[in-house]
């Protein structure tokens, strides 16, 4: 009898050790590619949040769907999963990862890739966490008008040809990405709704720094003296046309003060967009004019306080961030630039 | 009572035989293997086409897709150059040069059906020439409200959709998309609507195999089927459709009508369209039935081969076993001439040799022990042949003696004479049986001498069936009793002494009789147990004669003693039939 109860005893406080030793929730941290360096800094500012209340398995869907789905059911095979932390490859067919977890009953936070707003609408349980295109596009065109002298009909020295139009190069991200198009389109919006004249060149280079050097090639060849902007959908992109431009003679301290800097007669604003950390470099060395910093590090808090939150382990009142419509948190791009 | 069931549980145990056990032990042996390999073997194997089952599936799957992907990426890419080209030039100033590169797409690519640019009251600015029956109802279509409502995204539709276009009427996919345009150089949003003709995608579809019931299907984001394509019968379209909208997607194994198939549900990026590729792997499900038949097969086989194996190797060793137990049970009947010869294992052909050698070793032994018998009883009949011959001697001796101090000469010679043929006949010529005749001739001889001693105070008579006259008996039997009778039974008055001989049954009884007081049953008890030897007396005639009898004709002959107060006391031997026989054996 006595040993029984001993029994017991021994048995609920290896229940009571293990459970809160077991405390952490595991989530799923599903990539679309981790070889692309924005995603993989968010990631790992992911985990460094998350470190201490989630256990994370992060997977590499290595830019394919197929594979993606196969992750994200692996990831909730046999242990249990509380949450799924999922960046699409194809953001138009999130509406059957939704129509998956509303079934599994395990909430999912999507983040760098927009689901339909009727698709996240599909269940209360499915979030997005990002920042808002539009207002990448928008700081990107501010950061340029105040460059070229914040007037629209007496453009300064930036416009080096002086017709009074801004000659732009757009290098524009994969086709039909959500992100891709809305800067494209928003930035050309921002300058035409202040009454600048701009004349683009769009070029596809599919958010990779090797595309956007290879095309460059041509573009220079063609356009090299004519183009007085370069307004990139991404950090990555823009670094590659620079590498390219540095190659052909761009951006060398002609003025001689020991710096690369707007003075200098080959020095052509290029902006990016992310902040990634060889952009920010590159800001520092005056190659890069600015970035617009797609703040994955405010991205990556939100996404683990939004986890918790949903977990139940963080109160409304603890929360740091505005949950929009049930659904969205924004959080806002921030310029950098070397002022 | 537990320890009696554990003794018949023992028992039980022991009673298999050889054979049994050897069957057992093999089939149990056999059986294990069996199973243990088998089901190793086919869950190994089951496993391994399982494995094989999903990979090919996943490639064939991911193939499909990418080929899939790969087209709509160069639709995608199509539509958008039509929309970049649209949004470069005013189709007031250059609506020729706009006219044309839309043109020149439905031309040069045989996909694409027709290619059109509306704006937003549905009105067509440029592309292919519209039908005249469509115009109308353009801007309340799906296709048209979609692109205008969620822009940015290219939005593919083809439930029964039916070209625009004035030159052709057939079904086909539609991709949407809200572009800007410049007219009169006002920028305004309109519609693209490219029109793809669904053959090329059937013929994507049918390049591939997918067994013989496998098929593949397009659902939209509503779970409507777009397309079925491949082999289906209507109940596994119908099931493969639930399957597919129940599991939303992802790679598994299912069973569709009965049928083993593997399912691959995936988005189609880019179009919210899912593909649904069905693969019939029912040909290779069906190898893991086979194989689990051919496993059955070798199962039953092996029993069957192991059960005969170890029947014959069973009867192999316990028939010479059984053989040998035969003959060993013909011994404990008392044959010791049986000789087994057992030919079969070593072991058993040994062990009957050494039961060869050992049953004559007992035969030899119970010869010599019948042989030293023989002799022993022998040494004992001639011991008490002779034992009876003294007392007698010695009283006629006397009566001679006595005779001749009375001069009775007639009767010295009668007695001496008498006393000779009476040794004659016991002395026979060293035969221990002679016939009834000689016998009696010998009682004859003793009552004569006895008469003359007695003074002739009894008389005697003879009754004797003269059908035994020739019959042999052992000598010297009637004597005793004779002299018995004389001893016990004469009194003052005359008595009479009378000697039958007769057929008894088969053999010979003989009875002596004498008149007189006749003695008690305790008397004739008192005599029984004098015969028997429990008493000891100093009168050895008697004893000696029922020894000797026991001793040749055994158990059955017998001494009996009756009597009759006042009137006559009768001893009575009786010689069984058999052993009249045994005159014939000579002691």
């Amino acid at each position: 009898m006595k040993n029984r109860r001993n029994f017991i005893f021994v048995c609920l406080c290896i229940f009571l050790l293990t459970s809160c030793v077991d405390q952490q929730d595991h989530a799923g941290l599903i990539l679309y590619k981790s070889t692309d360096p924005f995603i993989y800094n968010f990631a790992r500012q992911i985990e460094t949040y998350a470190d201490g209340t989630l256990e994370l398995e992060v997977f590499d869907s290595k830019n394919s769907q197929i594979l993606q789905n196969e992750q994200i059911l692996e990831a909730q095979l046999g242990e249990v999963t509380d949450l799924m932390i999922i960046n699409p490859v194809d953001r138009l067919s999130s509406y059957a990862i939704i129509n998956k977890q509303r079934e599994l009953e395990i909430p999912v936070i999507f983040f760098n890739r927009e689901p339909l707003q009727k698709d996240l609408a599909l269940w209360e349980d499915a979030y997005y966490v990002g920042a808002k295109a539009e207002q990448s596009g928008q700081l990107q065109a501010e950061l340029i008008m105040e460059l070229f002298g914040s007037n629209p009909y007496e453009l300064n020295e930036h416009d080096r040809n002086g017709d009074g139009v801004i000659q732009a190069l757009i290098l524009k991200g994969e086709p039909g990405h959500q992100d891709a198009e809305i800067r494209s389109e928003e930035v050309v919006k921002v300058f035409n709704k202040q009454g600048y004249t701009i004349d683009t060149l769009v070029e596809v280079a599919n958010w990779e720094r090797g595309q956007a050097y290879e095309n460059m090639d041509d573009i220079l060849q063609d356009y090299g003296n004519q183009i007085e902007v370069i307004l990139s959908n991404n950090d990555a992109m823009a670094i590659g046309a620079i590498q390219r431009m540095r190659e052909s003679g761009f951006f060398t301290d002609t003025n001689g003060n020991g710096q690369i800097d707007p003075s200098d007669e080959n020095w052509i604003p290029v902006v990016g967009i992310d902040g990634i950390a060889e952009a920010v470099g590159l800001i520092k060395e005056g190659f890069l004019y600015g970035t617009v910093i797609n703040d994955s590090d405010v991205q990556a808090q939100a996404i683990i306080e939004l986890s918790e939150f949903i977990l139940g382990k963080r109160s409304s009142a603890d929360f740091s961030f505005e949950l929009v419509a049930d659904s969205y948190i924004w959080v806002d791009y921030k310029v950098f630039t070397l002022e | 009572m537990g320890c009696h069931r554990e003794n018949t549980v023992k028992r039980f145990k022991a009673n298999f035989s050889i054979g049994q056990n050897i069957l057992f032990a093999i089939i149990g042996i056999v059986l294990v293997i069996l199973i243990v390999t088998g089901s190793i073997f086919y869950t190994s194997f089951s496993f391994r086409t399982d494995d094989l089952i999903e990979a090919q599936s996943r490639e064939i799957n991911s193939q499909i897709v990418y080929n899939f992907e790969n087209y709509i990426n160069s639709i995608i890419e199509t539509a958008s150059y039509i929309q970049y080209i649209s949004s470069l030039y005013d189709v007031e100033d250059s609506y020729e040069f706009l006219q044309d590169k839309y043109l020149v797409n439905t031309e040069i690519k045989k996909d694409v059906a027709a290619v059109f640019l509306f704006n937003t009251e549905g009105k067509k600015i440029l592309g292919n020439e519209l039908s005249s029956s469509t115009r109308s109802s353009i801007k309340t279509s799906s296709w048209f409200m979609n692109a205008l409502n969620e822009d940015l995204i290219y939005h593919f539709q083809a439930k029964g959709e039916k070209s625009l276009s004035a030159d052709s009427n057939e079904e086909v996919i539609i991709i949407s998309r809200a572009a800007e345009y410049y007219e009169n150089g006002q920028e305004k949003l309109g519609v693209i609507r490219i029109e793809l003709n669904s053959q090329a995608i059937i013929e994507l579809a049918e390049k591939t195999n997918l067994g013989s019931s496998g098929h593949i299907l397009f659902l939209d984001d509503d779970d409507e089927l777009i397309y079925a394509l491949g082999s289906y019968t209507p109940n596994q379209l119908k099931m493969s459709m639930e399957t597919a909208i129940d599991n939303h997607y992802g790679s598994f194994s299912t069973r569709i009508d009965s049928k083993a198939m593997y399912m691959n549900i995936t988005p189609l990026s880019r179009t919210r369209w899912r593909i649904v590729i069905v693969h019939d792997v029912d040909e290779t499900a069906q190898a893991k039935k086979r194989m689990l038949i051919i496993l059955i097969l070798i199962f039953l086989g092996s029993i069957i081969i192991a059960v005969t194996v170890s029947v014959i190797i069973s009867r192999r060793i316990s028939h010479p076993i059984y053989h040998l137990r035969e003959k060993m049970a013909s011994v404990e009947q008392g044959d010791f001439h049986a000789k087994v010869h057992v030919s079969g294992q070593k072991e058993v052909v040994q062990l009957s040799h050494t039961f060869n050698s050992m049953i004559d070793r007992i035969r030899y032994l119970m010869d010599s022990v019948v042989n030293e018998q023989r002799e022993k009883r022998k040494t004992e009949l001639r011991a008490l042949q002779n034992q009876i011959n003294p007392h007698f001697l010695y009283n006629t001796l006397d009566s001679i003696i006595w005779l001749a101090e009375h001069d009775r000469s007639e009767d010295v010679i009668t007695t001496v004479s008498a006393l000779a043929r009476f040794f004659r006949i016991s002395i026979s010529g060293g035969e221990s049986f002679i016939t009834v005749n000689d016998e009696i001739s010998h009682v004859s001889n003793y009552l004569t001498i006895q008469k003359i001693r007695y003074q002739k105070k009894f008389e005697y008579l003879f009754e004797i069936d003269p059908e035994i006259y020739e019959d042999k008996v052992m000598k010297l039997i009637l004597q005793p009793l004779v002299e018995n009778a004389i001893n016990y039974g004469i009194g003052d008055e005359q008595e009479t002494i009378t000697i039958r001989g007769y057929r008894f049954g088969e053999g010979v009884a003989f009875e002596v009789e004498n008149t007189g007081y006749g003695i008690t049953h305790e008397q004739i008890s008192h005599i029984y147990e004098i015969m028997h030897g429990t008493i000891k007396a100093s009168s050895v005639g008697l004893r000696n004669v029922y020894l000797r009898l026991k001793l040749y004709y055994g158990a059955t002959a017998d001494i009996l003693i009756s009597s009759e107060l006042d009137a006559s006391t009768t001893f009575k031997i009786i010689i069984p039939s058999e052993l009249l026989q045994k005159q014939e054996v000579r002691p």
